[in-house]
């Protein structure tokens, strides 16, 4: 599915960091994934396990923090946390909102060695 | 050990393809549409009703499918031009693959950029092409559940097609249920049902695609001028 796009998105990002940073092994990665984005952590854990392999990641552990959504109602502008199948503002019982959170994929913090 | 705080959006590579894309589109004066669905809703059979249905306004279509160029070869006759993208292992396409087709596409001499995306109700939701509108397809036979199981890609659609409309009276399938549910998820998705066998409903599509065109197209006047 679409994690091991992100996780292969993830790993040249992380190379990128770790070549500026002159790291040579990564210990830990820190994602934030917001619940909007339909990533399942088990897969997003598997697919980081099967692309990991013979890369400075090869030791380390991805530590994924779902970021739970935010939505602003466009027409009353009062903020709530929508569930997935569920955006109706409850004074307007409309679903025209604007997300605030709750789609980002980011790498957060690498931690490594020299 | 060191830790290094980095704050990067993970698919900032897509993004930014996907919004030289668009300028690209935008510049063409096209109407570029992100087509997604389960396999076999209906995607190409729809386009090879569509693109004759627009006249004397022109097509071209992007197929991503995992293999085989059959929904390419299905439409190359009607459209100007056709190319099909073999996604190989990934569900859904990239837009620097959409980026690499529209090279030798000349688009400019289109109206329309119909990008049929790889069958698949989660993934190609995901990843920014560039369009400027997504249509998401939903069949009769796939039964009136599905926009609650599937709610982010119908979150982020523009309009949803109901499709295979002609079966409505052959399987049980409760409509209501389905605009409920999406209603609950976007107010300002059109929804339509449409039927490529009985051409039901073309009529309205085909209008809604010609005032979105017209729609873009007149906005990328205004935002020329006033540059
Ligand atoms: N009854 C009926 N069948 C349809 C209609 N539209 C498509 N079909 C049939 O549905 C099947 C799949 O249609 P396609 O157009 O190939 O579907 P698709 O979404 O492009 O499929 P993939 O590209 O494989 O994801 C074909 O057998 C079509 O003939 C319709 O409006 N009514
Ligand atoms: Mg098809
Ligand atoms: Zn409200």
């Amino acid at each position: 599915m679409h994690e091991l796009s992100i996780v292969i998105s993830l790993m040249d990002q992380i190379e990128d960091v770790a070549r500026v940073n002159k790291l040579v092994k990564i210990d830990e990665i820190q994602l934030e994934t917001g619940v909007l984005r339909q990533v399942i952590p088990e897969v997003m854990q598997e697919a980081f396990e099967s692309v990991k392999l013979n890369t400075i990641c090869e030791n380390a552990v991805l530590t994924i923090l779902e970021v739970p959504a935010l939505v602003v109602c466009n027409k009353c502008k009062s903020q709530f946390e929508p569930a997935i199948d569920d955006f109706l503002c409850k004074n307007c019982n409309l679903a025209d909102v604007k997300t605030l959170k709750g789609n980002e994929i980011i790498l957060k913090a690498i931690i490594g060695d020299k | 050990m060191m830790k290094v705080n980095v704050v990067k959006n993970v698919l900032k590579a897509n993004d930014i393809v996907a919004n030289e894309n668009r300028k690209i589109f935008n510049k063409a004066k096209v109407l570029a549409l992100n087509i997604i669905s389960s396999p076999g809703s209906g995607k190409t059979t729809l386009l090879e009703k569509t693109i004759p249905a627009l006249k004397e306004q022109k097509s071209i279509v992007i197929v991503g499918d995992l293999q085989t160029t059959r929904d390419a070869d299905r439409v190359s006759g009607i459209a100007l031009r056709a190319v099909q993208i073999n996604t190989g292992m990934s569900c859904h396409l990239y837009a620097n693959q959409v980026s690499e087709s529209l090279k030798d596409l000349a688009i400019d001499e289109a109206d329309y950029v119909f990008i049929e995306n790889v069958g698949n109700l989660v993934c190609p939701g995901e990843f920014d092409l560039g369009e400027n509108l997504k249509v998401v397809l939903l069949s009769v036979p796939e039964g009136d559940d599905k926009v609650a199981k599937y709610p982010t890609t119908f979150r982020v659609a523009d309009i949803v097609l109901l499709t295979k409309s002609d079966l409505l009276g052959i399987l049980d399938f409760d409509i209501k249920k389905v605009k409920d549910d999406i209603a609950k998820l976007n107010a300002n998705v059109t929804f339509l049902e449409i039927s490529s066998k009985t051409s039901a409903g073309m009529d309205e599509w085909i209008f809604w695609l010609k005032e979105k065109r017209s729609q873009s197209v007149g906005q990328q006047a205004r935002f020329v001028t006033e540059e």
